[in-house]
Order: structure tokens, then C-alpha cells, then sequence
């Protein structure tokens, strides 16, 4: 229970949505910016390889002209240092020794023949030396004791030595770095507030879905007179609260005829039978032999049961509309068995048949009280007429937060097989049923139309089980008859 | 004591003044709400029986309407509807009652009788009641005829009280139901004829007058002649 409450906004479908489109949404702005860093980055490559092939292509031409006497080592490292001077992408807070620039020539047998740079290219030669093909177009290079790679650009001379120069890669990797660092808090920024719109638009959405579903909730069986809240916007939310709207209309006036076809009904039929049965009773007061008011008290006794039968009927139609006019009360279930049970016991004594009852004491529940009283008459006559001689007929009430349980169970022969699923059904009896076959239909008609279910069924032991399940939380009143549940239980 | 009756249905009105008549009400009958005001502020009624589906007024609206003139009497009202709606049971906490038809005629007598006798209860009942020789007693809660103290459970003792307090009058079964168990339904099988024919065993013992009568299809009554 309090996992359920502690996060509803997780369970929401406002953050499902957002979570989803936070993700697509995500991943497209992260696919943008890859491909932008990769644009960049090639960019950045291709404008050093560019200095690089024009810079060797330079001192090539300027190792091939110079005379190789004791000056040549001098000319060309001079025109090497110019040359690194002018290096792309260089941060200025670079030590004074220059390691990010080399300058090599090695002669055919593979020899130093001159370096410029830091150290004394050793390393370098090595690594050159160590590469087993010599491209014409520019290639990463690692050398023993630097970190980043180099990239090296290569000219041939005509004396078969060949000249390297070497740009470090280190420059080039912090712009990059730089580059994705920026790239990623803007990315971050954009996907966070992105979401953040998201939720709450969708939260504001469902919102008004929300109070949608409240607002239908409330529209019981009793009051189907109110609304949803409608909004001005012509948008889909709108379309639902108008719809369910006209939805209720026509429920309502279905209803509304409903009510006026039985009530009419009821009304033309039962001033006939006040007036027969008055007419009848008069009859009667006079004095008659015995013999001539038997037929008279036998009317009677068929008007009452025909009486009956109508309310009945009329009820049961009603409670399967979902039409009852329900007046809830609260009604203490554990009293009010025992109070039928007060009432049938001298005629199960009278029949043989004995009757107990478990209860762990008081359980309110919320209900029509005359609706109930005429459910759990009906069940007691139920097991009245069916039972015979020296049966026992078990009830036992329970409770728990949500629902009451009323379990009437007996050792008779238990349900007749030809009755089947047809239980609940309207006019189904057993062979030898004296009833009109009405009571197990009403009694499961009211149950639902207060939101509660029966199921039947036969004891494995023989005998029949009616199971009735009341539903004990249903809105506001409920809290109240909590706290009264709990003071008689303490 | 006078008696408004507002029916419209023409067959009830005409079985029911009779036994009105018999049992010492002189009737008035209106067949309308508009007859039934110009009535009610002509004349004082001690008791108006009021049916609900009038053809110009509800029945509600019309007790509603005598009520706002000032007009006080006690109503019962009928009723065709099987669901007493709130508003019924509203005008039943102040001091009205109701009853859906068909009803008993004894018990329309009966609860007329109620309404009238509301303020006047006689301080001697309040603590014991006499009928011919069976004698109750509200303190100590036991019951004994002539000389005999009757050994009743405490439900047998409370309808044997209700019937005494109706001692030669018509008790009807729903009338039991309703006021001895608190429950307005009508059963398929003969609970309440048990439960009186248990109390007629304790009460009326051999070798002497039986006091609980059965009338078949009307109800019960005890003598008290």
C-alpha cells in the first residue's frame, strides 16, 4: 500500500510518456551532435595534413637545394624551426620547448641524419623505421615516451634519404576534447529542459483526463444527474468529456423511462390489487363459515404472493438495468442476522432443521437496508423451503478492509444439477422448488447493483454454499463507518 | 374524529370509507390536491391519509404545501411505489408514516390509530399492562396469567407486548415484521404464524380461554372481552 502511494508520479502516464519521448529525442540530438563532432574533426584533419604535405613538400625542395656542406644542417633546421613556428591549432600555454613539431632526415641506410625537435628523435627513427610501408599521404604515428599520437608527413629526396616531419596530435585531440566536452552539456541542457516540457504539457494533458475520470467516477447508480467538467478547447480531451456527456444523457432519459415504465406499472396494478384485497378483507370480517372464507383467505394469500411477485420482478428488472434507487445507510450486518435469525429459527426449529452462526461480531457495510433485510430473508427462505428434516444450515459473516463475506452453507442435497449456471437466472427453480423462482435471482441482482458478487456452488461434502461478497470501501461515507468498525472491534 | 382521504383512484376511496366509517372516523374524500387544500383550510382533520400519485400535485408536495399553511395534523401517506424515495422517509421522522399499497386493512387502521395515539400515551402503560387476566409487567419484564408467571424469551415477551397493546384489535403479519423485528418485508414461508403459534402455546394453556385468535388471511388478534 504505501509503495503504491509513495511515487504515483512514476506510475503516471504523464511520465511514461516523457520518459519514452525523452529517450527518442535523446538519441536524435546525441545522433546530430556525432555527426557534427565527426565533420569537425575531419576538418581539423584534413587542414593539418594539408600543412603538413605543403611544410615537408617546402623542406624537401629546400633539403634538395641546399648544398650539403657543414651549412645544410644549419639552413635546414633553421627553415624546420620557421616552420613549426606556424603550426595549426597550437594553444599558446605550451612550454618553450617545442615537442609538438619534429623535423627528421634519415639517409637510405637508415641513419639520423638530422633531427629537430625535442630529445634527440631516436624514439622516432624507430618508430618510423619500425612501420613497414611508406605512404604518400599522411598517417598516425606512436612514439615510445609521448602520450598522444603523431602525425607524420614524408618526402623522398633524390639522395634516397627521406625527410619526416612529425606534428603531435596532442593540439588537435584538446580541441576535439574541448569540442565534446561543450557538446555534451548542450546535448545534457537541451534533452533535460526538453523533458521537462514534455512532462509537464503531457502532465497538464492528463490532467484534464483525470478530473475527467474523478468526476465519472462520482456518477453513481443514485445520481446520474451530474456531469464531467467540460473544456472550451475543441481538442481530443474535450471530445471525451463531451462524449461521455451525451453518453450520460442518453443513459439518464434510458434510466428516467425505465423508472417511469415500472413505476407505472406498479402503480396500475397494485391499486387493482388494494382494492380486491380490501374488498376481499371486508368480505371476511362478516360472519362467514369456515367453509365459505377458506376460498376468501386463500385469495388473499394469492394476492400476497402475486404482490410479491411483482416487486420482485419489478426489482430485479430494475437491479439489472443498473436502475435500483439505491439509499445507502450504514447497516451492521453481524446484528442484523441475528435479528433474522432470531425471526426463522422457531420455523427451522419447527422443520427440523438447525441453524448456527459464526460471527466475529459487528460488520457495517453500506447498503439499502430494506434491500437487505429481503436478501438475507430470501437466502433463509431459500434454505426454508429446500432443506428437509435434521439439515443444519451454517451462516458465517467475515470481514476484512474491503469486503464483508457471507458464507450460508447447508449438508442438504445441495444444488440440482439442471440448474446448473442458470442459478441467478430469473423464473429458475428446482423441480421440487415451491417458489416462483425469484430469490436467488434478486438476491444476486441486489448484491451487484451495490457492488458485490454471490457464486454458488455445491460442498464437496454435499450440500449447497452461497457465498455473498459486500463491498465495504466505496467513497466518502465509508471512513465513518471505518471508525465505527474499529471502536467495536476494540 | 375527522379524516381527510386524498385518493384519486375511485375504487379505493369507495372500500375504504366504510370501514373508515365503521371504525368511528367521519371521512372526508378528495380526489384531487386542489380539492384536498380548499378542504384542509375549510375544515380541522385529527388525521389526513394521503395517496402519493395524485393527478395534479405530487403527494409529497402536497403535505409539503398543508404543512407551510399551518396545517399540523398527522398524514399517512400511500404509496405505489415499491422504493420509499428519501422524501417519504423524511416526512416518516417527523412524526408520519407510510404504507405501500396493497396493504391490509387492518393495518391501515392500525397505523391510524398509531398516528392519533402518539402524544397520548396513558403513564400506567408505560410500566404494566392488563388484559383480562394476562398481565405484563415493563419492569421487571415478565408476564403471568391469573396466577401463573409465563416463562417467554425476551423476543416472545416483546410481541405479546405489541399484540396487548392492540388487545381487540387486527394485527396484520407485516405489521409484526415491521414493528416487533424492525423489518419491512414480506416472506415466502410462515415465519411470524411460528413464532405466534409458540406463544399461544405458552399463553394459552390448557384449561384455559385461548386469547390469541388467528384470522386466516387478515392476521391475528387478542381478546380482551
Amino acid at each position: 500500500m504505501s509503495s503504491k502511494i509513495a511515487n504515483p508520479v512514476m506510475r503516471s502516464a504523464a511520465w511514461r510518456i516523457s520518459l519514452w519521448a525523452t529517450l527518442a529525442f535523446a538519441i536524435g540530438t546525441m545522433l546530430v551532435f556525432v555527426m557534427l563532432h565527426r565533420f569537425v574533426a575531419n576538418d581539423i584533419q584534413r587542414r593539418s595534413d594539408a600543412w603538413l604535405t605543403g611544410e615537408v613538400a617546402v623542406l624537401g625542395d629546400v633539403a634538395g637545394r641546399t648544398p650539403k656542406d657543414r651549412l645544410y644542417g644549419r639552413v635546414v633546421g633553421e627553415v624546420a624551426e620557421l616552420a613549426s613556428r606556424e603550426v595549426p591549432n597550437k594553444l599558446r600555454s605550451n612550454s618553450s620547448e617545442n615537442d609538438s613539431v619534429f623535423f627528421l632526415q634519415a639517409g637510405d641506410d637508415g641513419t639520423l641524419k638530422l633531427w629537430v625537435g625535442a630529445g634527440n628523435g631516436l624514439p622516432n627513427l624507430a618508430a618510423i623505421r619500425a612501420r613497414k610501408f611508406i605512404s604518400d599521404v599522411p598517417y598516425d604515428l606512436n612514439v615510445q615516451g609521448f602520450n598522444q599520437p603523431f602525425r607524420i608527413a614524408s618526402v623522398r629526396l633524390d639522395d634516397g634519404s627521406h625527410i619526416y616531419l612529425g606534428l603531435s596530435e596532442r593540439d588537435e585531440l584538446r580541441v576535439l576534447n574541448n569540442l565534446r566536452f561543450r557538446f555534451f552539456c548542450l546535448w545534457l541542457l537541451i534533452v533535460l529542459f526538453g523533458s521537462a516540457i514534455v512532462f509537464f504539457v503531457t502532465r497538464r494533458m492528463l490532467g484534464h483526463v483525470r478530473v475527467i475520470t474523478e468526476a465519472a467516477s462520482r456518477i453513481g447508480q443514485s445520481d446520474l444527474s451530474s456531469r464531467v467538467p467540460t473544456s472550451k478547447r475543441n481538442d481530443e480531451v474535450g471530445h471525451l468529456a463531451l462524449t461521455l456527456n451525451r453518453m450520460l444523457d442518453r443513459i439518464e432519459s434510458s434510466v428516467h423511462q425505465l423508472h417511469t415504465i415500472t413505476d407505472s406499472l406498479a402503480h396500475d396494478l397494485r391499486s387493482p390489487l388494494t382494492a380486491i384485497r380490501g374488498k376481499l378483507e371486508i368480505v371476511l370480517s362478516g360472519d362467514l363459515r369456515v367453509e365459505q372464507s377458506e376460498p376468501i383467505v386463500s385469495a388473499i394469500d394469492e394476492l400476497d404472493r402475486l404482490t410479491e411477485f411483482l416487486n420482485t420482478s419489478l426489482d430485479v428488472a430494475e437491479a439489472k438495468a443498473d436502475a435500483l434507487r439505491l439509499s445507502l445507510t450504514e447497516v451492521d450486518l453481524d446484528e442484523l442476522i441475528r435479528v433474522m435469525i432470531d425471526l426463522y429459527e422457531p420455523s427451522m426449529s419447527e422443520k427440523g432443521l438447525r441453524v448456527n452462526l459464526r460471527s466475529a461480531g459487528s460488520v457495517t457495510v453500506l447498503a439499502d437496508a430494506a434491500l437487505l433485510h429481503r436478501v438475507i430473508a430470501n437466502l433463509l427462505d431459500n434454505e426454508l423451503n429446500h432443506l428437509s428434516a435434521s439439515c443444519t444450515v451454517s451462516i458465517t459473516l467475515s470481514a476484512s478492509e474491503n469486503a464483508a463475506t457471507l458464507i450460508v452453507e447447508d449438508d442438504g442435497p445441495g444444488f440440482a444439477s439442471e440448474i446448473g449456471l442458470q442459478m441467478f437466472k430469473q423464473r429458475v427453480k428446482g423441480r421440487d422448488s415451491q417458489g416462483h423462482g425469484l430469490g436467488l435471482a434478486f438476491v444476486e441482482a441486489v448484491v451487484r447493483a451495490h457492488g458485490g458478487s454471490v457464486t454458488a456452488s455445491n460442498r464437496p461434502g454435499g450440500g449447497a454454499l452461497l457465498l455473498v461478497t459486500w463491498p465495504r470501501e466505496t467513497g466518502e461515507k465509508v471512513r465513518a463507518s471505518h471508525s465505527l468498525t474499529l471502536e467495536a472491534i476494540s | 374524529m375527522r379524516l381527510l382521504l386524498v385518493e384519486d383512484e375511485s375504487e379505493i376511496q369507495s372500500f375504504l370509507q366504510q370501514p373508515l366509517a365503521d371504525a368511528g372516523y367521519e371521512v372526508d374524500a378528495a380526489k384531487d390536491g386542489r380539492t384536498a387544500i380548499q378542504l384542509a383550510s375549510a375544515k380541522k382533520y385529527d388525521v389526513l391519509i394521503v395517496d402519493l400519485g395524485l393527478p395534479d400535485l405530487d403527494g409529497i408536495d402536497l403535505i409539503l404545501q398543508l404543512r407551510r399553511s399551518g396545517i399540523s395534523s398527522p398524514v399517512l401517506i400511500l404509496s405505489a411505489r415499491r422504493s420509499v424515495d428519501d422524501r417519504v422517509k423524511g416526512l416518516e421522522q417527523g412524526g408520519d408514516d407510510y404504507l405501500t399499497k396493497p396493504f391490509a386493512l387492518a393495518e391501515l387502521l392500525a397505523r391510524l390509530r398509531n398516528l392519533l395515539r402518539r402524544n397520548l400515551v396513558t403513564s400506567e402503560e408505560a410500566t404494566r399492562l392488563r388484559v383480562l387476566d394476562l398481565e405484563l409487567d415493563f419492569i421487571s419484564r415478565r408476564a403471568s396469567r391469573g396466577e401463573e408467571v409465563l416463562n417467554l424469551s425476551p423476543q416472545e415477551f416483546v410481541l405479546l407486548t405489541y399484540l396487548c397493546r392492540h388487545a381487540g384489535r387486527v394485527v396484520t403479519r407485516s405489521m409484526l415484521l415491521s414493528e416487533v423485528w424492525g423489518m419491512r418485508i414480506q416472506p415466502n414461508t410462515n415465519v411470524v404464524d411460528v413464532h405466534i403459534y409458540r406463544l399461544r402455546g405458552k399463553v394459552d394453556t390448557e384449561g384455559r380461554e385461548p386469547l390469541i385468535k388467528t384470522l386466516r388471511g387478515i392476521g391475528y388478534v387478542l381478546k380482551d372481552r
